[in-house]
């Protein structure tokens, strides 16, 4: 959960992408890293534990600090998960503290059974966590829309959206950056208005 | 997942001073307070020359992947990692349910000297944790400061 330190009016909250094997997770914090505009300082490394073949091992991790908040330094850690479904373990340590959700779907049709068993398995590992997915943000972005194999947007709502309360849902070709940003102020964005409330209904 | 307390600058001040003189005692250069899920909460010492926010992601990370490895082999008495360098060597301790103490040492120095006072500084660091937890944490930060009104987007791509 995300840390308060009023001593340095600080705000630290953990966002971390999710979604099914080569969905364009690490592609989407390369991204960001390589066009965010920041002042100097704002952007840590972009560090990467990652296999011979650049496949995710363990997580990536983005260190960014956001830049119009009157008053607040709010930094965002941005962390990716490993996809393949043998790292389930490293994915429940990596969700550890989270405070945001983006699922990247591939929106290649042949990976819509890869995206749906993905969802599910974010589910229960925030379960084993205590944490429903109504409790925390969640975005959908629905990558790698420029490919000709990519099934409809319609499709996809009702295999990865279907549900009482949607998550807002984004098309992307995180490859062209096309969809990153979007996705990542919403998140960011709804991840504040959060916490506002929270603060607001303590202070009631 | 139960969180870290708001901390207030009472607070800070007292995980610094604790780790501060950690550092004094055994000779180490740097200490850092890090929460489980990454975040960096203190930094102590002779800091600068490190990446601190990235080394706070990746000792958590690390800690926590090995504390899983222990539980595989049923062992429940797992407490620190340790790393020895050619420079630096690295001591990740587990203070409570949320934190971890990260202390960097010149390799020359002693992992025992660094547990033996260490043990104290993680005790300080508990109780201190302990009574913010007991504090109300919904006072005294005004978020609401925030202009979330604002249609501007938080992070903006550089134009081409």
């Amino acid at each position: 959960m995300a840390i308060i330190n009023q001593a340095t009016k600080e705000l630290q909250v953990k966002i971390v992408y999710y979604g099914p094997a080569l969905g364009g997770k690490t592609t989407n914090l390369v991204q960001v890293h390589d066009h965010v505009q920041t002042a100097q300082g704002n952007k840590g490394k972009l560090v990467s534990l990652a296999t011979s073949s650049d496949r995710t091992l363990f997580f990536d991790f983005l260190p960014i600090e956001a830049v119009a908040i009157k008053g607040f330094k709010t930094k965002f850690q941005l962390y990716t998960v490993p996809g393949q479904v043998i790292y389930n373990t490293t994915r429940q340590l990596v969700l550890r503290g989270v405070d945001g959700i983006v699922f990247v779907a591939d929106s290649q049709y042949e990976k819509m059974e890869e995206n749906v068993k993905s969802f599910s398995n974010l589910e229960e590992n925030l379960k084993t966590l205590n944490i429903s997915m109504t409790d925390i943000p969640c975005i959908l972005q629905y990558n790698k829309r420029d490919l000709p194999n990519a099934a409809p947007l319609e499709y996809m709502e009702f295999l990865l959206n279907n549900r009482e309360t949607q998550a807002p849902a984004f098309s992307a070709s995180a490859h062209k950056c096309e969809g990153v940003f979007e996705t990542l102020n919403m998140i960011t964005r709804l991840l504040l208005h959060k916490f506002i409330n929270e603060s607001s209904r303590k202070a009631a | 997942m139960a969180s870290l307390p708001q901390l207030i600058e009472e607070d800070v001040h007292e995980l610094e001073r604790a780790s501060q003189e950690l550092l004094v005692k055994c000779d180490a250069g740097a200490a850092l307070i890090i929460d489980k899920g990454g975040f960096l909460i203190t930094q102590c010492g002779e800091y600068r020359e490190f990446d601190t926010t990235t080394i706070a992601a990746l000792s958590a990370a690390s800690f926590a992947a090995t504390q899983s490895i222990a539980s595989l082999v049923s062992e429940a008495n797992f407490t620190s990692v340790y790393q020895q360098g050619d420079t630096f060597s690295l001591l990740v301790m587990d203070v409570d349910e949320f934190c971890l103490l990260t202390v960097i040492f010149k390799s020359h120095i002693s992992v025992g000297a660094v547990k033996y006072f260490a043990a104290t500084t993680i005790k300080q660091i508990a109780r201190q944790l302990k009574k913010a937890r007991r504090r109300d944490p919904g006072g005294g930060l005004d978020l609401s400061e925030m202009n979330l009104a604002d249609p501007a987007p938080l992070f903006r791509k550089k134009s081409a």
